[in-house]
C-alpha cells in the first residue's frame, strides 16, 4: 500500500502543469472570447495525446488510469480550465463508433455537456460543438447537435458558456451503459476542484508574503494566519480522500462510488471555501475584475453543480458503507 | 498509488485477529481510579507475554519492529475486537517516553525502562506544560539546580494526566538559571516516589480528575536520569512530540469512520420531538453524511502518511494539519449527536459508561486543547508549511 504519488504518477502530473500553463494559462480569462475549449486549444490537447489518456492502448490510447485521469485534470482546474476538455475526454471514452471517436480524438470536432435544469436540459461549452454528451450514473449518451437549437444565457463562469436546448436532442448516435463514464466524470470534476482550491491557497499565500498593512507584512497576523491554515487544511484533506477515490477506482474495489462521492463532496467543499476565503483575505483587490480571485470562486461554483451537487451527495452517503 | 495490502500484512491481520478474539479481556474497563490504572495494566501485560506488545518498536528494544502500516492493522484489529481503548493510563510510557528513551536514553536508560514500559510494569506521566507555560512551552520556569550527581528541582508542572497511578515523569526542566526560551532545559526521568513531590488533583468540566498540578520541592533527581544532554532538552522534547504527532492517535483517527457509522444507526432509532426519527430529519442527515465523508478523508490522510513516511522513514510535516481536522470532526460529531438524542444528551454525572456521546462532547475540549492547542496547530502550519511571515 502506498497513498502519495509515486515517481511516474509525480511525472505525469508534471507534464499535465507545464502543458497547461502554457496551452491555457488562467491569465487567458481576462481576454475577450476566453470561454471554452476553442478549435485551436482542442487540436493542441488532440496532438498531445491528452484525450486519449485512460483510452486503452488497444483503442490507441495511452492506456492509463484514474489516477492520471485525476493528476491532469487537478492541473486543469488550476488553470480554471473549460469544462469541455472533461467532456471531450469523458467523450472518447463513452463511445463506441470508432470513426467517431476518431474524429472526437484528434480533436477536429467538439462536444458539449448536457446537463439537466429543471424540467429542461442545459448546454455547457463551446457553442460550436458538434455533440454533446449527456451522462447519467446509468450510462452516457452522445448526441449530434444541429444549428439553431439553443438559446445562450450569459455565464458567471468566464471559462464556459451556456445555451439552453429548446428541443430534446433526437435520437442518440452513440450511447454505453454502466456507471464508468459517470464516475470518470466526478473524478474529474472533483480534481479540478481540487486544483481551484489549491490554486486560491497559493495566491493568498503569495501575497501574505509581500503585501503590508500596519507596518507588517500581513502574513505575520493572526487574522490571516489562521484562515490561511484552514484553506491548507481543506485541500490536504479533499486531496487525501480523492487519490484514495482515485485508487480505489483504478484497483476496481466494491466500495468506489463511496469514496469517490466523499471526494467530490469534500472537493466542492474545499474549492467554494477556499475561493471565498481567498477572495476576503486580498482585501480590495480580491473583488477587482483584473484579479483571478473571482474567477475561482465562479468556477468552483459552476464544477460544485456537475456530477454530484452537496444535497444528491449528501443523501447518498448516509447510507454507504465501507466493504474492505 | 497503490491501495493493496500485502500478503505479510494480510497474514500479520489474521495472526491479530486470531489471538485478539481469544485474548480480549471479557469485563469492561473500570472508568476511573486505581482499577482503571491495575486494568491497563494488567491488558498491557497480557498483550507483552504473548508477543503483541511494541507493534511498531525496534526489535532490539523488545518490539515487533513491524511497519507504521502493520501498526495500523493492529490498531483496527483492536477496534474490531472491542479491546480495551489504546489511549490510557499506559499511553504516555508508551508513546512518549519510551520512543523518547530509545531515541536518545543511555544504555543503562534503555535496559532498565524499555522492557518495563513495554510490559505494562512502569507507568509514566507527562511534566512540560507549567501554569504559566502552556501553548508557549519554551518560557517554561520550573528549576533544576545542578550540583554534584543531582539535580535539585523546585517549581510545579500543570496537566499533568494520570499523575497518581504513574511510577515516572518525562520532566521538562530550566537548568540553567541564565537561559531563555529553547536554551538551558533539560528532559530527566523523575522518579514519582522522590520526597518533595506534591501532587493535586484538578476537577475538570467531565466531573472527574484525570489532570493534576504536580509540586516539586527541592526534589533531588540523580544526573544519571538525565535524557540527551544537560540543557539540550529542547531536542529532546522535540522527539517526544514528534513522535506523537506521527503515530500517537492513529487508532482514533481510523476509529472515526466507525464512530460516526453508531452515530447514524442511533439517528435511525431515535424520535425527535416531531415524532420523526432524527435520520428523517434532512439537516441532522446532511451533517451525519457530511462528517462520514470527513472520517473517510481523515482515514485516507492516516494512510497516506503512514505508507509515505514507512517508505521515506520520516513522520511528515502534515501532523498539526491531523490534528485540527480529528479534533474538529470529533467535536462536529458530538454537537451532531446532541441534536440527536436531544434531552437525553444533557443527562450526566460524570460516568462515561452511561453517558458516552455527552462525555465525548465534553472530551472534545480536551482533545482541542491538549498536545498544542488548535490554534498552535494553525500557528504551526502558517510556519512550517505555509512558510508564512512570523510575527513571534
Amino acid at each position: 500500500m502506498f497513498l502519495a504519488l509515486d515517481r511516474d504518477e509525480i511525472e505525469v502530473a508534471n507534464a499535465a502543469a507545464d502543458f497547461l500553463a502554457s496551452a491555457m494559462p488562467i491569465d487567458r480569462l481576462h481576454k475577450p472570447g476566453c470561454a471554452d475549449m476553442n478549435a485551436v486549444l482542442r487540436g493542441t490537447l488532440a496532438e498531445m495525446g491528452w484525450f486519449a489518456l485512460t483510452l486503452p492502448e488497444a483503442d490507441g490510447g495511452s492506456g492509463l488510469g484514474p489516477v492520471e485521469h485525476a493528476l491532469f485534470f487537478r492541473e486543469a482546474g488550476r488553470q480554471s480550465g473549460p469544462v469541455d476538455v472533461l467532456t471531450q475526454a469523458l467523450a472518447v471514452l463513452a463511445c463506441t463508433d470508432t470513426d467517431l471517436r476518431a474524429i472526437l480524438l484528434a480533436g477536429s470536432e467538439g462536444v458539449a455537456l448536457l446537463v439537466p435544469d429543471g424540467a429542461g436540459l442545459r448546454l455547457l461549452g463551446a457553442p460550436d460543438a458538434a455533440y454533446a454528451l449527456q451522462v447519467t450514473r446509468e450510462g452516457a449518451q452522445l448526441f449530434a447537435l444541429a444549428g439553431g437549437q439553443t438559446t445562450e444565457r450569459p455565464a458567471l463562469a468566464p471559462a464556459c458558456s451556456m445555451r439552453l436546448l429548446d428541443s430534446p436532442p433526437g435520437t442518440a448516435i452513440a450511447y454505453t451503459n454502466g456507471e464508468h463514464i459517470w464516475q470518470m466524470g466526478e473524478l474529474g470534476t472533483a480534481a479540478m476542484l481540487l486544483g481551484l482550491a489549491e490554486a486560491a491557497l497559493d495566491l493568498i499565500v503569495e501575497y501574505a508574503k509581500v503585501r503590508e498593512t500596519f507596518g507588517r507584512k500581513i502574513g505575520a497576523y493572526q487574522a490571516v494566519r489562521h484562515p490561511c491554515a484552514d484553506m491548507a487544511l481543506r485541500a490536504e484533506v479533499a486531496r487525501s480522500q480523492l487519490w484514495y477515490a482515485a485508487a480505489a477506482m483504478a484497483e476496481q474495489r466494491s466500495d468506489v462510488a463511496l469514496h469517490l462521492d466523499a471526494a467530490k463532496h469534500l472537493c466542492n467543499q474545499a474549492a467554494l471555501m477556499n475561493a471565498d476565503t481567498n477572495i476576503q483575505l486580498h482585501g480590495g483587490i480580491g473583488v477587482t475584475d483584473e484579479h483571478n480571485a473571482h474567477l475561482l470562486l465562479k468556477q468552483a461554483m459552476l464544477l460544485g453543480k456537475l456530477f454530484g451537487g452537496k444535497r444528491a451527495l449528501l443523501s447518498r452517503l448516509v447510507d454507504a458503507t465501507v466493504q474492505d | 498509488m497503490d491501495l493493496r495490502y500485502s500478503d505479510t500484512d494480510r497474514e500479520f491481520r489474521e495472526q491479530a485477529r486470531a489471538w485478539l478474539s481469544t485474548n480480549v479481556p471479557r469485563h469492561a474497563r473500570p472508568a476511573h481510579g486505581p482499577e482503571a490504572a491495575a486494568f491497563d495494566r494488567a491488558w498491557q501485560r497480557k498483550m507483552f507475554e504473548h508477543g503483541w506488545a511494541g507493534v511498531a518498536w525496534p526489535k532490539e528494544y523488545g518490539g515487533l519492529g513491524l511497519s507504521g502500516l502493520q501498526q495500523v492493522i493492529w490498531y483496527e484489529e483492536l477496534a474490531r475486537a472491542q479491546a480495551p481503548h489504546y489511549i490510557n493510563t499506559t499511553y504516555i510510557a508508551l508513546m512518549h517516553a519510551g520512543p523518547t528513551i530509545a531515541a536518545r536514553g543511555t544504555a543503562e536508560q534503555k535496559t532498565f525502562h524499555l522492557p518495563r514500559i513495554l510490559s505494562g510494569d512502569s507507568l509514566w506521566c507527562q511534566g512540560f506544560s507549567e501554569p504559566n507555560a502552556g501553548s508557549d512551552l519554551a518560557s517554561l520556569k520550573t528549576r533544576g539546580r545542578v550540583e554534584d550527581g543531582v539535580i535539585v528541582v523546585n517549581g510545579a508542572k500543570m496537566w499533568t494526566t494520570d499523575a497518581v497511578y504513574a511510577d515516572y515523569q518525562e520532566l521538562l526542566i530550566r537548568t540553567d538559571p541564565a537561559s531563555e526560551r529553547h536554551k538551558g532545559l533539560t528532559w530527566l526521568i523523575c522518579d514519582m516516589e522522590l520526597p518533595g513531590l506534591d501532587i493535586k488533583p484538578i476537577r475538570t468540566m467531565l466531573q472527574d480528575e484525570h489532570v493534576n498540578t504536580v509540586f516539586y520541592d527541592d526534589v533531588r533527581i540523580p544526573k544519571t536520569s538525565v535524557v540527551g544532554e544537560i540543557n539540550g532538552g529542547w531536542s529532546t522534547a522535540l522527539s517526544t512530540l514528534s513522535f506523537e504527532r506521527g503515530l500517537g492517535f492513529i487508532g482514533d483517527q481510523l476509529e472515526l469512520y466507525e464512530r460516526v457509522c453508531r452515530a447514524i444507526d442511533l439517528a435511525g432509532k431515535v424520535r425527535l420531538d416531531s415524532g420523526k426519527f432524527a435520520l428523517e430529519d434532512d439537516g441532522i442527515a446532511q451533517k451525519l453524511a457530511g462528517l462520514k465523508a470527513d472520517s473517510l478523508a481523515i482515514r485516507s490522510m492516516t494512510l497516506a502518511h503512514i505508507t509515505e513516511s514507512d517508505r521515506t522513514g520520516e513522520p511528515g510535516p502534515n501532523g498539526s494539519l491531523m490534528k485540527l481536522i480529528v479534533t474538529a470532526t470529533h467535536k462536529a460529531l458530538s454537537e451532531t449527536v446532541g441534536e440527536i438524542l436531544g434531552w437525553s444528551f444533557l443527562e450526566f454525572d460524570g460516568d462515561r459508561t452511561a453517558h458516552p456521546w455527552t462525555y465525548d462532547y465534553l472530551w472534545s475540549w480536551v482533545f482541542s486543547i491538549a498536545g498544542g492547542t488548535s490554534e498552535i496547530q494553525r500557528e504551526i502550519t502558517a510556519d512550517h508549511l505555509l512558510k508564512l511571515p512570523r510575527a513571534r
